[in-house]
């Protein structure tokens, strides 16, 4: 699975969220979405017919990569900072 | 988590160069300003700076842009200035809803409540986005607008997996292209629809801008190192589609000439990162939402902002600045910001700032932003021409390009893109219509034989970006 590559900055230090059940780590001032994108995740959205979905825009515009974070329900995960312990799950498509 | 309003003398939406330099004009001359950004920091997206903890040494600028670490920092430490990082603004109103009248009020979020501010001026610097382009295959994950590839790099530190392909018309692309090689990464091939500007166009143009030279320059400076490490780097040639079925595997190019028809059959070229690049849409829907007329300019990315030359839109205590008149570039939006700032001013403390500089930077910049369309125009109609009938066209409802024509076939009657919303659901998931609505339009006037501006754009509702509800209806009204 090709995955997102840190570049540019050393990482010293890694929190971790569960994404799914799976513990993904991530450094501090990452995004949700950057840290799964390093992680090789390429299924933030299933929908329905149509197959998996992943980060479009990374400005919050796009809403494909909206997760439910801590039981809240469409959350943009390129805006949202990467916190110790958060509780991550993808959307269910009707 | 009902947070208390607060009113300040001006709100500035937007914290790119337009918002910057209007909330610095006006916050030097004494006026309170609050300026909100769903972003971490201030700069907005061409000035994109990662969190604290992953800035390593100075703030790091795009060349050619002199003006913009001063601004940056100024808008980061004014004591008349109050930056609202994260913070959505999803609706304007009035204090007296009914009859339209008395002081603006926005509405606004910020995880993990919304709250009102009062300001009895309100800026719209609200920028632009990628151009959603459709086309078979852009569902999959692995293809990503230019903006967000470009915005992982340069705030968040990480590279997309290569190979990397890069399709579109935008200079950015070449830009952007070698920014991930200097990353480390893995380039194929940069294809773009247009011919590049020869060395001699380029000269013509730099004579004729003074003030921009190190942005071509550094264009140029990319092309040269794109072709020694082996980039392709091919014209005239478009995305055709995007193959794979559980995430982008490969994309399939093709030649056009001049009016868009194929030149020869399509090639494929593996890749695991496509990257879409085909110009930006200014962001208007705050706008609209306030009431501001639009217009038709499909040379600078669509619907636009319409305003006067002090920056005033039709709504008299809203002014705009930058992207969402007419996508332009930074150097446009910052004399934008300046001369919204230098309006307000006199507005608000009946003092005229001497304008004379910021008028003749305006000229210049507005000379800049006329190359770029010369050389670089977005090709709306002809990207609607990419959609099959397969293609999903609304991402949020899965709707695909079938269904809205078949719609448009039984329903004669229809030929305004709110009626197509109605009966078809695109338009009405959670981007609420910003990634379909240019595609639908063009649909819809395609199947109509009507001009693309005639069909309409959905109506800007509130709120005008998804925000929980139990943080609006928890607020005073």
């Amino acid at each position: 699975m090709p995955e997102f590559t840190r570049v540019g900055i050393a990482r010293t230090r890694y929190l971790t969220f569960e994404f799914e059940g799976t513990e993904v780590p991530a450094a501090p001032g990452e995004t949700v979405a950057a840290a799964l994108l390093c992680a090789g995740v390429t299924a933030f959205r299933v929908t329905g017919s149509q197959g998996a979905r992943a980060p479009v825009c990374n400005m919050g515009v796009c809403f494909e990569c909206v997760l439910v974070i801590d039981g809240h329900a469409l959350v943009r995960s390129c805006m949202t900072p990467a916190r110790e312990g958060m509780k991550i799950t993808r959307e269910v498509d009707a | 988590m009902k947070r208390a309003g607060e009113d300040f003398d001006v709100a500035i939406i937007g914290a790119g160069p337009a918002g910057m330099a209007a909330a610095t004009t006006i916050a030097d001359s004494g006026p309170t300003v609050v300026l909100l950004d769903e972003q971490p920091r201030v700069g907005g997206q061409i000035f994109r700076q990662p969190p604290a903890e992953l800035q390593q040494g100075p703030l790091s600028i795009a060349p050619g842009y002199p003006w913009a670490r001063a601004l940056i920092e100024a808008c980061e430490s004014h004591q008349n200035i109050s930056f609202r990082p994260r913070t959505t603004a999803w609706g304007t109103f009035r204090e007296h809803p009914a009859d339209g009248r008395g002081a603006l009020r926005v509405g606004t979020y910020a995880d993990p409540g919304g709250s009102w501010i009062g300001a009895s001026r309100l800026v719209i610097a609200t920028g632009a986005y990628d151009l959603p382009v459709a086309f078979p295959g852009w569902t999959l994950p692995g293809v990503m607008m230019a903006g967000a590839v470009q915005s992982l790099l340069k705030s968040q530190r990480v590279r997309a997996p290569g190979p990397v392909v890069l399709v579109g018309s935008h200079p950015l692309l070449i830009i952007l292209a070698d920014q991930l090689i200097a990353a480390g990464g893995e380039v194929l091939e940069v294809a773009m629809a247009r011919g590049l500007p020869t060395p001699r166009e380029m000269v013509r143009a730099l004579s004729a801008i003074p003030g921009h030279v190190r942005l071509l320059t550094s264009l140029a400076g990319a092309m040269t190192r794109l072709r020694r490490a082996g980039v392709r780097i091919s014209t005239h040639t478009v995305v055709d589609r995007a193959h794979g079925s559980d995430r982008a595997r490969a994309v399939s190019l093709r030649g056009i000439d001049g009016a868009w028809q194929p030149t020869a059959p399509a090639r494929v070229v593996v890749c695991n990162t496509l990257v879409v690049g085909y110009g930006f849409l200014p962001s208007v829907e705050l706008a609209r939402q306030a009431g501001c007329e639009v217009r038709w300019a499909p040379s600078r990315g669509g619907w636009v902002v319409a305003h006067d030359h002090q920056q005033r839109t039709t709504v008299p205590d809203v002014f705009v600045a930058g992207e969402p008149t007419g996508v332009a570039g930074a150097e446009q939006s910052h004399a934008d910001g300046l001369i919204a700032g230098e309006t307000i001013v006199r507005d608000l403390t009946g003092t005229a700032l001497p304008a004379r500089r910021t008028r003749a930077k305006a000229a210049r910049a507005r000379s800049f932003a006329r190359v770029v369309e010369w050389m670089f125009p977005p090709p709306l109609t002809e990207l609607a021409d990419l959609v099959d009938d397969d293609t999903v066209v609304c991402r949020c409802e899965s709707v695909n390009a079938g269904q809205i024509r078949a719609l448009l076939d039984h329903n004669p009657h229809v030929c305004d893109v709110n009626a197509v919303k109605i009966e078809c659901r695109a338009g009405m998931g959670p981007c609420q219509g910003r990634y379909c609505g240019t595609t639908v339009a063009a649909i819809t006037a395609q199947r109509r034989g009507m001009p693309i501006d005639q069909v309409g754009a959905f109506t800007a509702q509130v709120p005008v970006r998804p925000v929980p509800l139990a943080a609006i209806s928890g607020m005073d009204s």
